[in-house]
């Protein structure tokens, strides 16, 4: 072990030890975005103020995410002696002064509020935190410090063995390093799953210096958010990870490229960054090696094409993010035309767990094809928006029940996307399928990066297609015409086909252009019409429903329905008239009626008034098309 | 925020950076974040810093939904595009937010009181459908709501 590692480690061993037996009750307060959407800046300001207000003195650090989104803000109480630690929910402000009565002035539990009991023992209100049933089942390797580290302090991260790969891959050769990560089988994390040790032996095989290395943290597929509770959770976990693959690759400087949208990662793989740096970890001479690699925190601008490898680094480049044309490939040719390795958040966070604890611990996990463990949200139609890590191979089913809380108000699942608009859609009949590389790929599609969206019964296929294809027409980066005038003619057609106008010919055009999009140069182009592709395989007959017989059967379509006062009288009517955003309810008392050309369909009478309004279908030709069949 | 970047001032802001250190994007976003936008001289300072020329850094500009090349309005509700949110109703709420607002999605007001954004999934799902109102989430939202909400930023309430 490195001499200069042991001695920073037990540096941050003593500051670590001093501050948790300070005699202090600590708050582990997770402070990830998901929090901060559910008040947990607010929370933050109540605790405060209710231990200030009571002269009291409780250490609050502000954590990274436990995976429990949907039940934010969480926190972790541990006890002034150090011996309990037990992990609360949805505090609001409003709770707060009771919670601090009876965690902190007390010294006892909270147990309305209570997840589990993470040190120390169950009671007969509160269980184990490792019984919970969203905790359980899980093997949490990536996420294991999130929620219990402060992620803006190396030290926390360094009691945890922080840093203990790097400084094994420091002892090795570049070649042992990747036969390491090959052996292991760790693949890419982006989607596509190829092993990243080969990728690294590209760039290592690389001619041309300097090199450069590359962490895609542009995650744009909405719905996915696990390199965001990566980047907010534990940070060094990424800078480690490239610092092994700078190792092992012979890479001078690499680039952390993150979405605009995500400013608290920003923040916090900056001050991850810097920490290393003052500690010696980045920089020249690291650790005494005489190695030299750096890191910046490249910060996009708002474009979903930029997450295509070529993409970003033309963006780093300073040019538009055009996807480039394949060979040359990155590692050839990549930023600034030096060879180039990209990789996911997740597949470098990996990195450190493999050479610390080995290939054949690390890939033994799994009895799955795919090697390791893997990341998901979900979100849509569940109960429980949230994140886990688990082994691949769950199904979708199970992760659905078990972890997502099911789907809500009881209604039926439809179907489900498994990792992004390119990755397409299946229906609940394909629920069984595992969470893992294969399957998903012998059905001409992909699991991608991990943020599942499951939708039920009232989603229109229709909407689905016309959104996610709109989606890949307005990222489309305008190189091919196959994608960019493609995407354009599907959305044609999928408007018409969803505003009543569909033409029998309409499906085998939309056939046809999914067959000239397979041309387009990069992934985003030939996978822009997946979706639309296994819907007309798996849901074919809503298509033909709308076309022939001009039904919805979600009676959700804009074009497809309209909206009756069945209940003039109705007092909440008054309420209906008000909202209406463009006055398309006209008259007054019994006469009200709705100005069909005026109303745009946005539901909000029918909100505030529902006894009283009525969706209609707009066409009648449903009668005599089921009579004729 | 300085209203109109003077150009001694634009030169001075990007005087450090250079495009083979890929700095473009850099730049651009300092300037945004000290002047709201990226104005027409902006970009020409800009062009002449990395030795380009305004139509390739314009070309950049034009290709990231996140640069601006006007002021921003005083208020600004962003509309989360994201599938949760879709899911939800969200493509109602747009609707009635445009309609109510009288903007397309990324217009504002000819006053610059207010605008309406169109915003990327952040992952913060569990509030869905949502928009942000000057950054802050505004979740579980129903269409009579976001109907509510617009009308207050729209009368400056």
């Amino acid at each position: 072990m490195n001499a200069r590692l042991e001695a920073l480690a037990a540096e941050a061993r003593t500051r670590w030890d001093a501050d948790r037996a300070t005699g202090r009750e600590q708050i582990n307060l997770c402070l990830d975005t998901s929090s901060l959407a559910r008040g947990g800046a607010e929370t933050l300001a109540a605790l405060e103020a209710a231990i200030g207000a009571r002269g009291l003195s409780v250490d609050i650090t502000a954590t990274g995410s436990w995976g429990f989104c949907w039940l934010e803000p969480t926190l972790s109480v541990r006890s002034a002696g150090g011996t309990r630690t037990v992990l609360y929910h949805s505090l609001t402000p409003d709770r707060v002064d009771e919670f601090v009565e009876a965690t902190i002035v007390a010294g006892g539990d909270f147990p309305e509020l209570a997840l589990g009991v993470v040190e120390g023992v169950a009671t007969d209100e509160i269980g184990l935190l490792e019984d919970h049933p969203f905790i359980q089942g899980q093997v949490r390797r990536l996420m294991a410090n999130s929620g219990q580290i402060d992620p803006a302090n190396i030290d926390h991260y360094l009691v945890k063995q922080g840093y203990e790969g790097f400084a094994k891959s420091l002892e090795m050769e570049p070649e042992a390093i990747i036969e390491l990560m090959i052996e292991s089988g760790l693949g890419g994390r982006g989607g596509a799953g190829f092993l990243a040790g080969r990728k690294w032996d590209f760039l290592r095989n690389a001619t041309a210096d300097p090199r450069y290395l590359i962490c895609n943290a542009d995650e744009g597929d909405p719905g996915a958010w696990v390199n965001r509770i990566l980047m907010e959770g534990d940070p060094h976990l990424i800078v480690e990870g490239m610092l092994i693959a700078a190792l092992a690759t012979h890479s001078v400087e690499g680039y952390i490229y993150i979405r605009h949208e995500y400013p608290l990662s920003i923040e916090r793989m900056n001050i991850a960054v810097e920490q290393a740096r003052d500690r010696g970890l980045l920089g020249e001479d690291i650790l005494g090696s005489g190695k030299t690699f750096d890191l910046v925190v490249f910060v996009g601008a708002g474009s979903y094409v930029c997450g295509e490898e070529t993409g970003l680094i033309n963006s780093i480049d300073g040019y538009r993010g055009m996807p480039r044309t394949k060979p040359p490939f990155p590692a050839q040719a990549g930023l600034w035309n030096k060879p180039t390795n990209v990789n996911n958040v997740e597949t470098y966070a990996n990195a450190p767990l493999v050479l610390r604890e080995g290939a054949e611990w690390w890939s033994s996990v799994s009895e799955d094809e795919a090697k390791g463990t893997k990341m998901f949200t979900f979100s849509g139609a569940v109960n429980q928006a949230g994140c886990i890590e688990i082994p691949f191979g769950l199904t979708v089913a199970d992760l659905l029940e078990k972890y997502a809380g099911g789907v809500p108000g009881g209604a039926a699942l439809k179907g489900y996307q498994p990792g992004g608009p390119l990755s397409g859609i299946l229906p609940a009949s394909e629920a069984d399928l595992p969470l893992t590389i294969a399957p998903f790929r012998d059905l001409g599609m992909f699991l991608g990066s991990g943020g599942i969206v499951f939708f039920d019964e009232s989603t229109s296929i229709i909407d689905l297609c016309t959104y996610f294809v709109g989606f890949c027409e307005d990222e489309s980066c305008g190189r091919c015409t196959t994608c960019f005038q493609g995407t354009q003619r599907a959305v044609e057609i999928l408007r018409r086909i969803g505003n009543g106008g569909g033409r029998e010919t309409d499906l085998d055009k939309l056939e046809d252009l999914i067959q000239t999009l397979v041309w387009s140069n990069c992934l985003h182009g030939s996978f822009a019409l997946t979706t639309v592709k296994l819907a007309l395989r798996y849901f074919r007959d809503e298509f033909e429903m709308l076309i022939r017989e001009k039904r919805d059967p979600t009676r959700s379509l804009p074009g497809m329905i309209t909206y009756e006062i069945t209940a003039p009288g109705d007092p909440s009517m008054v309420e209906a008239v008000a909202v209406c955003p463009t006055e398309a309810i006209v008259g007054e008392g019994a006469g009200y009626t709705i100005v069909d050309e005026l109303c745009i369909r946005c539901d909000a009478c029918r909100e505030v008034a529902p006894d009283a309004i009525t969706v209609r279908d707009r066409f009648a030709i449903t009668v005599e098309a089921s009579a004729a069949g | 925020m300085a209203a109109v970047p003077s150009i001694s001032e634009l030169r001075e802001l990007v005087a450090g950076y250079e495009f083979e250190r890929g700095h473009l994007l850099p730049a651009l976003i300092e300037i945004q974040e000290r002047y709201g936008y990226i104005s027409k001289d902006a970009i020409e300072v800009v062009a002449r810093q990395f030795r380009s020329t305004p139509a390739l850094v314009y070309g950049t500009v034009s290709f990231y939904a996140d640069f601006r090349t006007e002021p921003p309005a005083n208020r600004e509700i962003t509309w989360c595009s994201g599938p949760a949110c879709r899911l939800r109703g969200g493509d109602r709420i747009r609707e009635a937010l445009q309609h109510t607002l009288q903007l397309p999605l990324d217009g504002q007001s000819r006053d610059r009181a207010y605008a309406l954004r169109l915003g990327q999934c952040n992952g913060t799902c569990s509030e869905a459908p949502q928009v942000w109102l000057d950054g802050k989430v505004i979740g579980g939202l129903s269409v009579a709501q976001a109907v509510k909400l617009a009308r207050e930023v729209k009368d400056g309430v």
